[in-house]
């Protein structure tokens, strides 16, 4: 058989196949018989999700802002002023819902790197200038570093040409010709960055504004330089998973919690008055925002007046109860008493290690995602369960951060300084 | 080409196909949704004081003549004239407001003496020679209201009310030179409150002829902790 010919019959038995495959094998029967199922549709589901900051309004990647599915710009989880070592700024819940119609198989938490959205629009095709105009930049660019720029599917990676501090609203780059038209909120991120406690997502500025009226703010000191951010490498950070009753420390300082928490400072109110006319076990408090481990040294403080009982009771984020070995108020501290944790405070003051800034290097997009595996006790989490967030589901993280006070350590660069940093949550299907 | 070899040609054709059509599901079979919560704030306060002499001008902790946030450059409280030559039984004293202009409040304000050294002054005698900063020199640290009436007695009584004149104090006092030995002036001021104090230097009645002429030259150093 010539070449032409062998050619001509194996795209003829090609066809045939491909009419055996896409057919039915009905073909080489001697009878036959046939039924259609007709109208049949195969309609994809959605994978969509929402974000709850504390009882906020919910932010959703289904919105009109969202794009390609991802929402970069969800609220802030914490917005704490006039830190002081040694104090506790308090924590945030966030709820992550599932809104879509299929599981999801995988839930994630990093920190994004250095980070904004266009503020002015790049032309298809038209040379982008010598600089990006953008929102108040979150975090720092770097001469050399990748600026990526996408909105959807499309994607375009220019080269910063100088740096950018955090808040800038200009990353000065290396002129390209613009692949698409990227329009107005198109996410801009360096993806060089969080590689170092200077390139963070995480950034510090002075203060502008006092944190009590007619106060010294940031920008009257002389000596708080915001080099290096040196409050995002200062400042604790914890994220506490708290899903079905059950707690999970993802990120931060577990050495001194109960089983499934971080060392979560607290700072709270007691419920009613403390009564001195005989001994008590319990003490009703205001929701905690942090976490108590059994034998934990307990302070209430009223002016002048300062008490300190043991915890007898492992107690968790949003407990109304203390529960402490019997003892007899010397006070009737009222209700505006504060109500710490002084063995927490005490275990994170010298921590160096969870930070925020170490959130963000070790924890960026590239390595160090958080897999948030399913809960399935007090500190386990399920690493083969299927499923990480089924649809319509929900799960709450509590983020918090304390500013330690070390001991003997002087902290007045730290003074009048601003930290601003962010949360990445990722579903997969 | 037999039957047989036809249908294994027909088979091979569907498993391409078969692995084309699962192949290519594998694919596009991610669906991923992404959020992230920006522009969290944590902000510090400040922990900053005015030192204020009498009605002198306000010096600060930070700012001209200071380095983190520590200014050795304050006013002095007393300063010698011949007209202000002190005399056995008759008190100098100063008063200095503390003023906490920061945004945090002061759980502790300690005070100490980082140096007191004698000095003769031109009208010394000879002999004289004696050293008022080792002996002979009483001092006091009165609290008072922003009126001035006295509130409590930080040193030497350590109690309510008005200070009492008790020999040597200077000297003892003078042994604090830093903040590990520091006197305990109690918390605050809180965030944007004073608190008023009067320094009180005097030769007992008893004081030593050497005293006479003699200068104590010392400092005070105010220290606010959060």
């Amino acid at each position: 058989m010539s070449l032409p010919k062998l050619k001509a019959f194996l795209t003829l038995l090609m066809a045939i196949g491909a009419a055996a495959f896409f057919g039915s094998g009905g073909t080489f029967a001697s009878f036959s018989a046939e039924t259609t199922n007709a109208g049949s549709t195969a309609a994809s589901g959605t994978l969509t999700m929402s974000n709850t900051v504390g009882t906020g309004s919910a932010c959703a990647t289904a919105s009109a802002a969202s794009q390609n599915n991802f929402n970069e710009a969800c609220s802030p989880a914490l917005t704490l002023t006039n830190l002081a070592p040694g104090t506790y700024g308090g924590a945030a819940s966030i709820t992550i819902q599932n809104t879509g119609s299929i599981d999801a198989s995988a839930l994630s938490l990093w920190a994004p790197p250095v980070n904004a959205t266009l503020d002015a629009a790049l032309t298809n095709g038209v040379t982008s200038g010598s600089s990006l105009t953008v929102t108040a930049l979150e975090g720092t660019v770097t001469s050399g570093d990748s600026i990526v720029v996408s909105f959807g599917t499309h994607t375009q990676t220019f080269v910063a040409s100088g740096s950018a501090s955090g808040g800038a609203t200009s990353i000065p780059i290396t002129a390209q010709t613009a692949n698409y038209a990227y329009p107005v909120g198109s996410i801009v991120q360096d993806t060089s960055s969080n590689t170092t406690a200077s390139n963070t997502d995480c950034y510090d500025v002075k203060t502008t504004v006092a944190g009590t009226t007619g106060a010294t703010k940031g920008t009257d000191l002389d000596f708080n330089p915001t080099t290096g951010n040196p409050l995002c490498a200062a400042a604790l950070l914890y994220v506490q998973e708290q899903t079905g009753g059950f707690n999970y420390c993802w990120f931060g300082n577990s050495s001194n919690a109960p089983t499934g928490g971080c060392t979560a400072p607290i700072s709270v109110t007691p419920s009613s008055a403390l009564s001195t006319s005989g001994a008590i076990t319990t003490i009703g408090v205001s929701a905690l925002n942090g976490n108590v481990k059994k034998n934990d040294t307990i302070r209430i403080v009223s002016g002048n007046n300062t008490q300190d009982f043991t915890a007898n009771a492992d107690a968790y984020i949003g407990a109304t109860s203390l529960t402490i070995v019997s003892a007899t108020p010397n006070f009737a501290y009222p209700t505006t008493s504060t109500i710490t944790d002084t063995t927490v405070q005490n275990t994170l003051n010298p921590d160096q290690a969870d930070t925020i800034s170490k959130f963000d290097t070790l924890h960026n997009g590239s390595s160090g995602k958080i897999p948030l595996y399913p809960l399935t006790a007090n500190g386990t989490a399920s690493t083969t369960a299927p499923v990480a967030l089924a649809h319509s589901a929900t799960r709450t993280f509590y983020v918090g951060v304390y500013l330690p006070g070390p001991p003997a350590n002087n902290q007045n660069p730290l003074q009048g300084l601003s930290s601003t940093f962010g949360l990445t949550w990722h579903l997969d299907q | 080409m037999s039957g047989r070899s036809f249908k294994t040609l027909l088979a091979s054709l569907m498993v391409v196909g078969g692995l084309g059509c699962i192949t290519v599901s594998g694919t596009y079979a991610v669906l991923s949704s992404q959020q992230t919560n920006t522009k969290s704030t944590v902000a510090s306060g400040t922990l900053t004081f005015g030192d204020t002499v009498n009605t002198g001008t306000t010096c600060f902790s930070y700012g001209s003549g200071s380095t983190a946030n520590v200014n050795g450059a304050c006013a002095p409280l007393m300063s010698y004239s011949a007209a202000a030559e002190n005399y056995p039984g008759v008190p100098a004293t100063a008063k200095v407001t503390i003023v906490n202009n920061g945004s945090i409040g002061a759980s502790d304000l300690a005070l100490f003496m980082p140096s007191c050294t004698a000095a003769a002054t031109p009208d010394a005698p000879s002999p004289g020679g004696g050293n008022p900063c080792a002996g002979g020199a009483d001092m006091i640290v009165q609290e008072t209201d922003s009126s001035g009436n006295a509130t409590f007695c930080w040193y030497p009584d350590f109690a309510p009310g008005t200070c009492s004149w008790m020999d040597d104090t200077l000297s003892f006092f003078a042994g604090a030179t830093d903040l590990s030995g520091a006197l305990d002036l109690g918390s605050g001021p809180a965030a944007g409150a004073s608190r008023y104090f009067t320094i009180g230097l005097e030769l007992p009645s008893t004081a030593s002829n050497t005293l006479q002429g003699q200068e104590a030259v010392f400092s005070l150093t105010w220290h606010v902790t959060n």
